[in-house]
């Protein structure tokens, strides 16, 4: 038997595991609730719905925070559960390399995130056709970055949970990693007037600023106390590069280790 | 007489702690060995190296003269493991698991499903098969570990404190299980329970802070001690 094959088995049950845990339904539920918060909100609150596609596109955007939570929640455990439950007592034994183990629960929490994503777009899609009768070509851009995003959260996840103990300490190192560490620095960067496109949370707002710079959502035009740095938009290439660089990065290394890790 | 399990020197450092200290063993095919010490003495340790979950500080390991650390999944594929009271996931059904498990062994299509339908049999866990595990209890996740090791029928069993958590009855249907496919498979065991172990096995291997105190046919033992547990007791330090 071919390591791809196993790895097309691996893929295929681990997905399975994911369509049973009740987690997957919540965050399709919590998907729906935020873009119906947006859709129903703004006509409910006399706002009606903005002139301009381009910041209803963006009001719309859930990608980068439904990419965190659905990568987060679903690869936390992926390799410290192995270690913390014990499930690694039978599938170690096994006659297949971690590697294939590995690949195979990143494509399959892959492919949780996706539909995650499929249906956040799908909706914001739809809303768009209806409200404005077209979607911005921006939408592909913004779906194909918040796909490279949820990627590189994944891969950053993966990283944590070949490192810990618990696929709680995972879960937990993660979001305070990319939402509380990054976000932070970027903040002092950004009110420095440096870079930082290096950083992943800049990465994830590269999704969003697709459909326009930071000033062209700020109701009232620019203010003039902000810093210059504040308003601008990350540059997408480099965003991508750096999403691309953590993805692949933190996949090897989450690799490397639970090649490593032992189970006493 | 070929030896499918051989252990060469074999030391394991947890940081500073020895575990093992250059523990050799040969079983030979078809043997049934159990391997008996206190707690801490290294039974455990010893059985993850043969099964690919420890890398040994010094020494090898063979499954069928195949080393463990350098080709562990040629090795893998010739063995059946119970380690401890492995973990299942819980929202798979014992079918999905081991069809799960097989299919990472090669097995597949009617082959497959018939043989799980026979270790489930064995097993008795025939009502459960499409129940999610997260309902089960320790002793039918017992049930169900037995039922993986043997479901690609491997030429070796590697079991540690396999009837740990199982009832009266559940001890001894996993006893006749195993005295069963031990006929035609090499047996290496781990147990603290001396009286399973003499109705299993032929010989013992007893260890204590990673060394080899003895490995012999139990009748031996019985004959210089008088009894297997006075054998145990003696060789471990232990008073009567």
């Amino acid at each position: 038997m071919s390591e791809s094959e196993r790895l097309r088995v691996v893929i295929c049950y681990e997905f399975l595991k994911h369509l049973r845990r009740k987690r997957l339904y919540w965050i399709l539920g919590v998907v729906i609730v935020a873009e119906l918060a947006v859709l129903i909100g703004l006509p409910a609150l006399g706002e009606g719905y903005p002139d301009n596609i381009m910041m209803m596109a963006a009001m719309l955007s859930i990608g980068p925070s439904l990419a965190t939570i659905g990568a987060v929640f679903f690869a936390g455990d992926a390799i410290a559960g192995e270690f913390e439950s014990k499930t690694g007592y039978i599938l170690f034994p096994n006659p297949v390399r971690r590697t294939t183990l590995v690949m195979g629960k990143y494509l399959a929490c892959c492919a949780a995130v996706i539909l995650l994503i499929l249906l956040g777009y799908g909706i914001v899609c739809i809303s768009l056709l209806a409200i404005y009768g077209h979607i911005p070509i921006e939408t592909a851009k913004s779906f194909g970055l918040c796909l490279l995003f949820a990627g590189s959260v994944l891969s950053v996840t993966f990283f944590f949970s070949s490192v810990s103990k618990g696929a709680m300490g995972a879960t937990v190192i993660t979001l305070v990693f990319i939402m509380v560490i990054s976000g932070v620095i970027d903040g002092v960067l950004t009110m420095a007037s440096q870079p930082s496109w290096f950083l992943l949370s800049k990465a994830g707002d590269a999704v969003v600023t697709v459909y326009g710079g930071y000033e062209a959502f700020l109701p009232g035009g620019t203010p003039h106390d902000m810093p210059p740095g504040m308003l601008e938009a990350p540059d997408i290439s480099l965003c991508s590069l750096a999403m691309a660089i953590y993805l692949m990065a933190c996949f090897l290394l989450s690799i490397w280790i639970t090649k490593r890790r032992q189970l006493a | 007489m070929r030896e499918p399990i051989v252990i060469d020197n074999l030391s394991k450092y947890y940081n500073r702690f020895l575990a093992l200290d250059n523990l050799s063993l040969r079983i030979g095919e078809n043997e049934n060995v159990g391997l008996l010490g206190p707690n801490g003495a290294g039974k455990s340790t010893t059985l993850k190296i043969l099964c690919g979950l420890l890398r040994p500080s010094s020494g090898a390991a063979y499954i069928d003269g195949i080393n463990v650390v350098e080709k562990p999944e040629q090795a893998l594929s010739r063995i059946g493991t119970i380690v401890e009271t492995p973990g299942f996931y819980p929202f798979l059904t014992p079918e999905e698991t081991l069809s799960y498990l097989g299919r990472l062994r090669g097995m597949r299509g009617d082959g497959l499903r018939h043989r799980i339908k026979e270790v489930i049999r064995l097993v008795r866990l025939e009502e459960w098969t499409t129940i999610k595990i997260e309902k089960f209890s320790r002793g039918m996740k017992q049930r169900l570990a037995l039922a993986q090791a043997l479901l690609h029928d491997p030429p070796v069993l590697i079991l540690d404190e396999p009837a740990l958590g199982l009832d009266p009855r559940g001890v001894v249907e996993f006893r006749e299980i195993i005295e069963g496919v031990g006929k035609e498979k090499t047996v290496f065991f781990a147990s603290h329970q001396l009286v399973e172990v003499t109705q299993i096995c032929k010989k013992v291997a007893i260890i204590d802070r990673g060394r080899l105190l003895a490995y012999d046919d139990i009748a031996q033992l019985e004959r210089k001690y008088q009894s297997l547990e006075r054998a145990y007791l003696e060789l471990t330090g232990g008073s009567l």
